[in-house]
């Protein structure tokens, strides 16, 4: 009995794995390996970078491809596990043989992936992972960073703080590291700017927190000028629902990274708090240029809904890939990332270049803060701040300082 | 008021209201989880699915009727009667055979069934964030205590809590189910010896606790956003509540939840940075002097 049951799920869960795994590439092929985490709730950004990346796939391949070949991709679900992500991508390497890696969410199973991406000497490009350490301490020639991280946030939000009046700040955040990696950066980076501001108090949630109500009430009674607030995920809708609920958002102002961004706005439609303080690397309204527009109806066509930040880093990711071996003029490794370092295309919100030591894609960010448009059933973005990336990328002589 | 402030500060009396109102939905989940492994001896690990498959059909619910405050109140009676409907489907479908075999196994079941629902709601929501609106009557806050603002929401929660125990007190003890179930609780065989329909009793509880979860899930909707793995989070502190106050014993659930929220506010209060350890510190304390819960375990 027990013997047919062990048979029987087996069988099953190879049929299943039949199903999942694509059996035979086209021949002739640029075969691009994703794994990145398809459930849960990291989905929300995640099926954007995938989105965005397809986009640009199927332009690429209706133009006839790259030398004369086409780019075909595979998708691996790391579940938001590590040991999981690693795996897969040892899979879609050894078995699938796959050209050039990409993913992910996770921050350990991006740093995991590029350890073996090392090893194996194969482009690794990260395309949502927030984690300094991808491109700092534990970066290699391998590697590609395709958004912004932790390091480069904190910054960014600091050159923006550094011109306000605040001088009396509390810091707030998610009890794991995205949360002290932007603190802390933001923290550093400020007070090196203004030494005369002063941390008056510091709360630290766990992660998942829900109801936010106990921790703002404390803040609020402690007064200080302004609150950093580090969370991710989750989290920003429900900071922003308890600032709401609890007055917070109108007696002191506060920052969040992503604050104005469409996944944590849109939810909320008209009941968000206005005047919060926030940066974001991509809005479908802003910059209201035509290749943004074009952007924009080209992913709403497809997905019928509006293209955010993991979108665009899907996009120019496969863009880069395309045009990397393009100027290579040869599917070669090696010679793609020699090709990539320096290289500069344009994107929808203007020229993005991969920086040449370290391999960290160079994107403008925005700060802003919350605030109603008649035109749209939601909040957006106001007083919109660009920031350049030469203002706010890390030098290249701290990044590969950290290295060692 | 100034003579109690003497006694309790303003800050500290706003912060333990702001617990209680925390510790009325971490009650209602927690009963719902308590009530159905104390009589049917299923530690249901669903519970957290089932209080988010609530949120998440209070949001529609909501959209369904325009959103506003109409929407909220319509929310609060379908929702947790879907979820019921569901939990009954499970119920009659697949517990009812279960329940002479172990532990373990009811606990991968109950474990199975989270995963399930938590793809099926990823499937028929997606993996957008969602957002409740808070109706209007209680959109703001009132300051109370010395000033401090107070959102009027958790008001409202603050009276939810009491009528939901003080139902729930009534079905246990007033009502010939209740009975029932509560002498099946002890000694199933004799109470099916005596002429009762046991299964159908059970299916009850079984119902009657999941409705709980849902109407914690409809409650919490407002005041977060609805979103997938919110079941996580919530699962692991209704079985600590749970364990604290004695398992199946409803009345320790009220406590557990009354001692998880108010050390975490109060604990927030005393030391900030580190206030995620209160609620988790209490628990290891009363395991160490009460290793089988504070009140009466019916296990």
């Amino acid at each position: 009995m027990k013997k047919t049951v062990f048979l029987s799920t087996s069988l099953v869960f190879f049929v299943g794995l039949l199903m999942v795994c694509p059996l035979a590439y086209a021949q002739n092929a640029i075969k691009v390996g994703i794994v990145d985490t398809y459930t849960g709730p990291a989905t929300t950004f995640t099926m954007d970078v995938l989105d965005g990346f397809k986009l640009a796939v199927n332009e690429i391949n209706a133009k006839g491809g790259v030398l004369g070949k086409k780019i075909e991709y595979a998708t691996r679900d790391e579940k938001f596990k590590p040991d999981i992500g690693l795996a897969m991508a040892k899979e879609l390497v050894l078995k699938e043989k796959v050209d050039i890696l990409m993913g992910t969410i996770n921050s350990a199973t991006a740093l995991a992936i590029s350890d073996f991406a090392k090893k194996e000497k194969l482009p690794f490009f990260v395309t949502f992972s927030k984690s300094e350490k991808i491109i700092g301490e534990k970066g290699h020639q391998y590697v590609f960073n395709m958004n912004e991280n932790t390091a480069m946030v904190g910054k960014a939000a600091a050159v923006a703080l550094a011109k306000k009046p605040y001088a009396k700040y509390w810091i707030a955040g998610d009890d794991y590291e995205y949360g002290h990696a932007i603190a802390d950066s933001l923290w550093n980076h400020l007070k090196k700017m203004k030494p005369q501001i002063q941390k008056v108090g510091e709360s630290w949630w766990k992660v998942g927190e829900a109801d936010f109500t106990p921790y703002i009430t404390q803040i609020l009674a402690a007064k200080p000028d302004f609150i950093i607030v580090a969370t991710g995920g989750a989290g920003m809708v429900n900071f922003q629902k308890a600032a709401k609920a609890t007055g917070l958002s109108q007696k002191i102002p506060f920052y969040q990274h992503t604050a104005i961004e469409l996944s944590v706005l849109k939810p909320q439609e008209q009941n968000a708090p206005e005047g919060v303080f926030g940066t974001a690397n991509y809005f479908f309204y802003y910059p209201d240029t035509p290749s943004n527009r074009a952007f924009v109806d080209e992913y709403k066509k497809a997905y019928n809904r509006e293209p955010r930040i993991g979108a665009l880093s899907g996009y120019m990711t496969a863009r880069f890939i395309a045009e990397g071996y393009k100027k290579a003029g040869k599917i070669d490794k090696e010679a793609l990332i020699k090709a990539l370092e320096g290289m500069s295309l344009d994107s929808p919100v203007g020229p993005m270049a991969i920086r040449g030591c370290d391999h960290q894609l160079e994107l403008p960010m925005y700060f802003g803060v919350t605030k109603k448009d008649p035109k749209y059933n939601f909040f957006v973005a106001g007083d919109i701040q660009v920031i350049q990336a030469k203002d706010y990328m890390p030098t290249c002589d701290e990044v590969i300082k950290s290295r060692k | 008021m100034d003579a109690v402030y003497s006694i309790i500060p303003a800050g500290v009396l706003s912060q333990m209201f702001v617990g209680l109102s925390r510790t009325t939905i971490l009650f209602i989940v927690a009963s719902g989880l308590t009530l159905i492994l104390g009589v049917l001896r299923i530690p249901n690990v669903a519970h957290g699915s089932l209080y988010m498959i609530g949120a998440f059909t209070a949001f529609t619910v909501t959209k369904l009727f325009g959103g506003g405050s109409a929407g909220f109140w319509m929310a609060l009676i379908i929702a947790p009667l879907a979820v019921a409907l569901i939990s009954l489907i499970a119920e009659r479908g697949m517990f009812q055979f279960l329940y002479e075999r172990e532990h373990l196994m009811l606990l991968l079941l109950t474990f199975a069934f989270s995963l399930v629902f938590g793809d099926l709601v990823k499937l028929v929501w997606g993996g957008e964030y969602k957002s409740v609106p808070v109706p209007h009557i209680f959109q703001g806050f009132v300051p109370l205590f010395g000033g401090l603002p107070f959102p009027r929401y958790n008001l409202f929660l603050l009276i939810a809590g009491p009528v939901v125990a003080i139902l729930l007190w009534l079905l246990t003890n007033k009502t010939k189910m209740g009975k029932i179930a509560r002498a099946a609780a002890v000694d199933r065989e004799m109470v099916g010896a005596v002429g009762i329909n046991v299964s159908r009793v059970f299916a009850s509880v079984f119902v009657i606790g999941c409705y709980l979860a849902g109407l914690g899930g409809v409650l919490v909707a407002p005041t977060v956003s609805v979103t997938l793995g919110m079941d996580h989070n919530l699962i692991i502190e209704a079985f600590l509540i749970v364990i604290m106050g004695g398992l199946g014993n409803i009345w320790g659930a009220l406590l557990g939840a009354l001692i998880f929220g108010l050390t975490q506010s109060l604990g927030i209060l005393i030391w900030p940075k580190f206030g995620i350890i209160f609620p988790y510190l209490a628990v290891v304390v009363v395991l160490l002097f009460r290793p089988t819960g504070l009140l009466k375990s019916t296990w």
